[in-house]
């Protein structure tokens, strides 16, 4: 128990906290999610020029997809969205934010076969729905329609019609 | 928003064939139809059954069937904020039973071609 405490305060000891090794990466991420697409290009860019590692330079790929569709520029998306899904075809965000991208160029098609595959990766995932539900909108769009049915009305007294 | 008319179909009338007094809609809210129902393009009915007061509020809300519960909640709520007209102060039915069928559709729009 002792020695166990000891191990413990030890381990303790020796903890380093470590920020986020690619400063340029996480800010341009954290400018992305703030809703500041330039900036997270500029900053994801620069980014991706000193990443280390596929998952870092995914990271940055994968960001820039979202932030180019940010900024309304979905060719330039494209290109990093294919970048990513090259080398993870199971990469369920970089389809959902590629279908974006073809959406906006008005590729329906490509569009919806890259929901379903990312819906096959992840099924639950709302964000993929939202995107299903743009462009449901876009190629079937409707219009909701309400019917109200009054039933007539009998005595409170009568059984069997108890609301549940 | 208020309905303009109400339907009555026959068929809707075939459970509650013991009716003995018929109450006036006052109000009549229409729910929203869910958003996450018209993006999921998910359709569906609700019925909603309730007491109508002396004074025409509804009380003692309740789903009775429904085919998805994306639509109770909103159903519900409809039911709720809907009025009917007061019973006269010497009227003798205390209270009536009544239910409201909710139909939610999604229809296409059709857009025609200009030029």
């Amino acid at each position: 128990m002792l020695l166990a405490s000891v191990r413990a305060a030890a381990a303790d000891e020796v903890k380093t906290v470590l920020g986020p090794r690619n400063i340029q990466l996480h800010d341009g991420a954290q400018a992305l999610m703030a809703g500041d697409g330039e900036e997270g290009v500029r900053l994801t860019l620069l980014g991706l020029a000193s990443a280390q590692g596929i998952r870092e330079t995914r990271s940055a790929h994968s960001n820039l997809c979202a932030g180019y569709i940010m900024i309304d520029r979905p060719e330039e998306a494209l290109v990093h969205c294919d970048w990513v899904l090259e080398r993870h075809p199971d990469h369920w965000k970089a389809y959902n934010n590629r279908a974006l991208a073809y959406m906006a160029l008005g590729r329906l098609e490509e569009a919806e076969a890259d929901i379903r595959r990312g819906q096959e990766i992840n099924p639950n995932s709302r964000t993929l729905k939202i995107i299903k539900g743009m462009y449901l909108d876009k190629t079937e769009p409707v219009t909701p329609h309400i019917e109200i049915d009054e039933r007539r009305n009998q005595a409170a007294g009568n059984k069997g019609d108890k609301p549940t | 928003m208020a309905a303009a008319g109400i339907l009555v179909p026959a068929a809707a009338t075939e459970v509650l064939e013991t009716a003995t007094t018929d109450r006036k809609p006052v109000y009549t809210v229409v729910p929203d139809y869910p958003e996450e129902a018209r993006r999921d393009r998910i359709e569906g009915e609700v019925q909603v059954c309730f007491e109508i007061t002396r004074e025409g509020r509804t009380r003692r809300v309740a789903v009775r069937k429904s085919t998805h519960r994306v639509f109770e909640k909103p159903a519900r709520r409809a039911v709720k904020q809907s009025t009917y007209a007061p019973l006269p102060k010497d009227a003798e039915v205390p209270a009536v039973k009544a239910c409201r069928m909710f139909r939610f559709s999604l229809e296409p729009v059709v857009t025609e071609k200009v030029g």
